[in-house]
Formats: C-alpha cells, sequence, structure tokens
C-alpha cells in the first residue's frame, strides 16, 4: 500500500523512501495521491506538501516546482523545501510581516513581483506550522 | 647581523606554515565543493531528464513563456560572480577584467548595462568605481547553495520580467582541471525553449552533462555514486499525462532550470577559486622553502665565519702568550 517519494532540491535529496499517502499543492489545486496514480506530471504551486507515514502526517514546505507521478514513483523537484519541524515558528511569523510590509510599500513592476515572491514563500513557512499544530492538537 | 637574519628566518618559516596550512584548508573544501556537486546531481539529472521529455511532447507546439521570450536587447544585466577572499592568484582580476571588457564591448555596441556584483571582492571592486551602474550587491557564502542561487535567479527574473533587462549573462569562472579555470560568459536570459544555452557568439553549450562530469571524475568513488544515481532514475515511465497546460509546467520548470543554471556556475567559481588558491599557496610555500634554505646558507656561514674568526683571536693569544 506503499509507493516511493523522492524530493529533490539543487542542494540535497530532502526525502526519499516510501510514504502512504501525499497531498500536493498543484498550480490548479490540491491533489491526493494514492498508490497505483495515473502517470501525470504536474506543476507545483509554492505550497504546503502534506505526506502521510502509515498513521502519521508531516508537512512540508515547498517554494514551487515540478512534480512527476509514475510507476509508484513519485518525483518532486523543487527549488527549496522545508520541513514544518524544522521551521522556527516566531522566524516565519516576523519574515511574513516583513513581506507584507514589503509588498505595501513596493513601487513599480519589478519590485511587486519581488514582493510578492517572498510573502508567498513566507505564507507557506507559516501555513506549514499552523498544519502540523493542528494535527498534533 | 645574524640576529636580523635569525629573525628572517623564523619569520619564512612562519609564512611557510601559514601558506602550508592555507593550502590544505583550500584542499579540504575543494573536496566539499565536489561534494557539493554531487548531492546536487539528482536532481540536475532529473529536471534535464524532465525537460528533454517535456521538450519532445512540446515540440510541435510553439511556446510562450516570459522567460523564453526574445526581445530586441537594449539592456543587458551582467551578473559578475567573484571570490570573497583574496590571497588566490589573479583569479579575482581575472573575472574582473572580463567584466570590463565585457562592459566596454556593450558600450561600443550602444547598449546600456547594469552590474549584479556576487562576491565581496567584486562588491568592492565595483564601490571603487562608482560610474559603473550596479543593481545589488550581493555576499557569496561560503559554500553557494540553492538559497544564494536563488536570490540571484529572483534578481534576475524580476529584472527580466519586468522588462528592465532585456538578456541577462552571467560572468564567472569555469572550472577546467585544479589548474586551470576560465573566466567565461554565458546567457542566462532569456532561456531558448529548447532547454539550450547559448554563449556570446551563438555557440551552444551543452546544458547539463560537462563540467559536472569532469567534477565529479576526479575521484574514483565518487564515479561510483554517480553511476548508482544514473541506473536510479532511468526507469521511469515515458508516458506521462499533463496535469495542467503545458506551458504552465514549463513555467514551473523554468525557473528551476534558471536556479540550477546559476547554482552549477556559484559552484564552478568557488572551485576555481579554491583550486587557485591551492597553487598559489603551493607555490608560495615553494618560494618560502627556497628563501629559507638560502638564508640558512647565509646565516650558516655567517656563523661559520664568526667562529673562525673567534678562534683565530684565541689561536693569536695563545701565541702571544708563549712567546711572552
Amino acid at each position: 500500500m506503499t509507493f516511493n517519494l523522492c524530493v529533490l532540491t539543487p542542494n540535497r535529496i530532502v526525502w526519499d523512501s516510501e510514504v502512504k499517502e501525499i497531498i500536493l499543492s498543484t498550480n490548479s489545486g490540491q491533489i491526493g495521491v494514492l498508490q497505483n496514480h495515473a502517470p501525470i506530471a504536474t506543476a507545483l504551486d509554492i505550497g504546503i506538501l502534506r505526506i502521510r507515514l502509515k498513521d502519521r502526517w508531516l508537512t512540508m514546505a515547498l517554494m514551487g516546482g515540478f512534480a512527476r507521478i509514475g510507476n509508484n514513483e513519485i518525483t518532486i523537484l523543487v527549488t527549496d523545501a522545508e520541513s514544518a519541524s524544522d521551521i522556527n515558528p516566531q522566524e516565519a511569523q516576523q519574515t511574513l510581516q516583513i513581506a507584507e510590509a514589503n509588498l505595501n510599500k513596493a513601487e513599480g513592476k519589478r519590485e511587486t513581483i519581488e514582493a510578492n515572491l517572498s510573502l508567498r514563500r513566507a505564507k507557506t513557512r507559516v501555513e506549514a506550522i499552523v498544519e502540523t499544530i493542528k494535527r498534533i492538537s | 647581523g645574524l640576529k636580523d637574519l635569525k629573525n628572517r628566518i623564523d619569520s619564512v618559516k612562519n609564512t611557510q606554515k601559514i601558506t602550508e596550512a592555507m593550502k590544505l584548508v583550500a584542499a579540504a573544501k575543494v573536496r566539499r565543493a565536489q561534494e557539493a556537486v554531487v548531492n546536487g546531481r539528482p536532481f540536475s539529472e532529473t529536471l534535464v531528464e524532465v525537460l528533454y521529455s517535456i521538450n519532445e511532447q512540446l515540440q510541435t507546439d510553439d511556446i510562450e513563456s516570459p522567460l523564453t521570450k526574445l526581445r530586441p536587447v537594449k539592456k543587458v544585466a551582467l551578473v559578475v560572480c567573484t571570490g570573497d577572499r583574496g590571497l588566490c592568484g589573479g583569479f579575482n582580476n581575472a573575472i574582473l577584467k572580463k567584466a570590463e571588457a565585457r562592459i566596454a564591448e556593450l558600450k561600443e555596441l550602444g547598449l546600456e548595462y547594469t552590474v549584479v556584483s556576487v562576491g565581496r571582492k567584486g562588491n568592492s571592486y565595483f564601490n571603487r568605481r562608482p560610474y559603473i551602474p550596479v543593481d545589488r550587491f550581493l555576499e557569496g557564502g561560503s559554500l553557494p547553495t540553492a538559497k544564494e542561487a536563488q536570490t540571484i535567479a529572483d534578481d534576475v527574473f524580476s529584472l527580466f520580467v519586468s522588462e528592465e533587462v532585456d538578456k541577462v549573462e552571467l560572468l564567472y569562472t569555469k572550472f577546467v582541471s585544479l589548474v586551470k579555470s576560465n573566466p567565461i560568459i554565458h546567457t542566462l536570459l532569456p532561456l531558448s525553449p529548447k532547454g539550450e544555452i547559448c554563449d556570446i557568439n551563438g555557440n551552444c553549450v551543452d546544458a547539463a552533462e560537462d563540467e559536472l562530469f569532469r567534477l565529479t571524475t576526479k575521484e574514483g568513488k565518487l564515479t561510483v555514486e554517480r553511476d548508482v544515481i544514473r541506473s536510479k532514475t532511468v526507469d521511469f515511465s515515458p508516458i506521462l499525462q499533463f496535469e495542467q497546460d503545458p506551458v504552465q509546467i514549463l513555467d514551473a520548470l523554468l525557473p528551476l532550470y534558471l536556479n540550477s543554471q546559476i547554482l552549477r556556475p556559484l559552484q564552478e567559481s568557488l572551485a576555481s577559486e579554491l583550486a587557485a588558491r591551492m597553487s598559489a599557496m603551493s607555490s608560495a610555500f615553494d618560494n618560502a622553502s627556497e628563501l629559507k634554505t638560502d638564508l640558512t646558507r647565509v646565516y650558516n656561514r655567517a656563523t661559520q665565519a664568526k667562529i673562525t674568526g673567534e678562534i683565530l683571536e684565541i689561536v693569536a693569544g695563545d701565541i702571544e702568550c708563549i712567546i711572552w
């Protein structure tokens, strides 16, 4: 009832082992993937990835990328991935506030693009933490 | 005098020790840099594979992605990768000279330009030259990771997408071998839809393989590791369905590609810097040994002369005693 999940970033292999179920945030909404999923290729938004191992859920913040599903083997390519347990909640909140402030005072097309990107990253990290806390309580 | 000579010998000895230590440190760091390249290998390999297969399926379509858009070039951004430290021979100078040459070329063509400086040495260089427009100063960090690459990628991405610049070029030092490296120019954006990157002369530089190959085969055990990774990625079903529009998928993939296209040059640049430092330190070490030998010889000769002189005096004194 398991399949292999492989999360790769340019630096390292973040995850490479068997899981039961995952929920991915794709560009066209969240999709859940179980064993024997049809082979698809999908773009991943900046968003959270939820992984189910036996009866435990884990959350990861993914900074946008790509996933390839097929043959009970999922490969996820992202620029950066952080496990929720590695994120410092206070720091993440702070970054989010800074990012929001930056977007408010951004001027011009270029600054807005940059501010939007960092805001979405900050939001995802906070979301990952919130998700984990919800699971525990 | 003799004391001065002795001091000098001691200081040369110290220099020798320091240069040797620096050489060893650089050598150890080269190994770490190689490891970083190896760790990034599964990612870049899968990425190239995916890009390739998507490319195959998209060949017939006309793809328009913001990162592949070719515009008439009015302004060029130059990303210049330098090191954080000196004492590495002509490494920093070579790349900065290359940047100056490129700037002059662009001026000649009547194009505007802006510089994104990466690395402390480059930052101070451009700080001293306020007439060169610099968009942003970035720190290189001791070991480039995806984070540093992402900062640069974000910067050039927004520069390019907001149409502030129409072309982004990366100037870095290509790692050829431990004794040879070349400063080169590499066009980052626009990406051509085939995933090929062209250099300044329009020659295609193969995106994926050769550079990594050179870095990883240096040590026998790394090759084994590479083979393992390779065999693992092959057994993927080639029939894929696209969840979204192919263009959207390409949109998601190209930033990843951009990131890895920046990360690799950063890694190579670091490897070149370390290699340059190793050889600089090794020749400094050799020079120090030579100097030490020479100085010791002079010192010994002087001591010998002094002793001989003393003996002569004593003997002369003795003779005088006898005579009296």
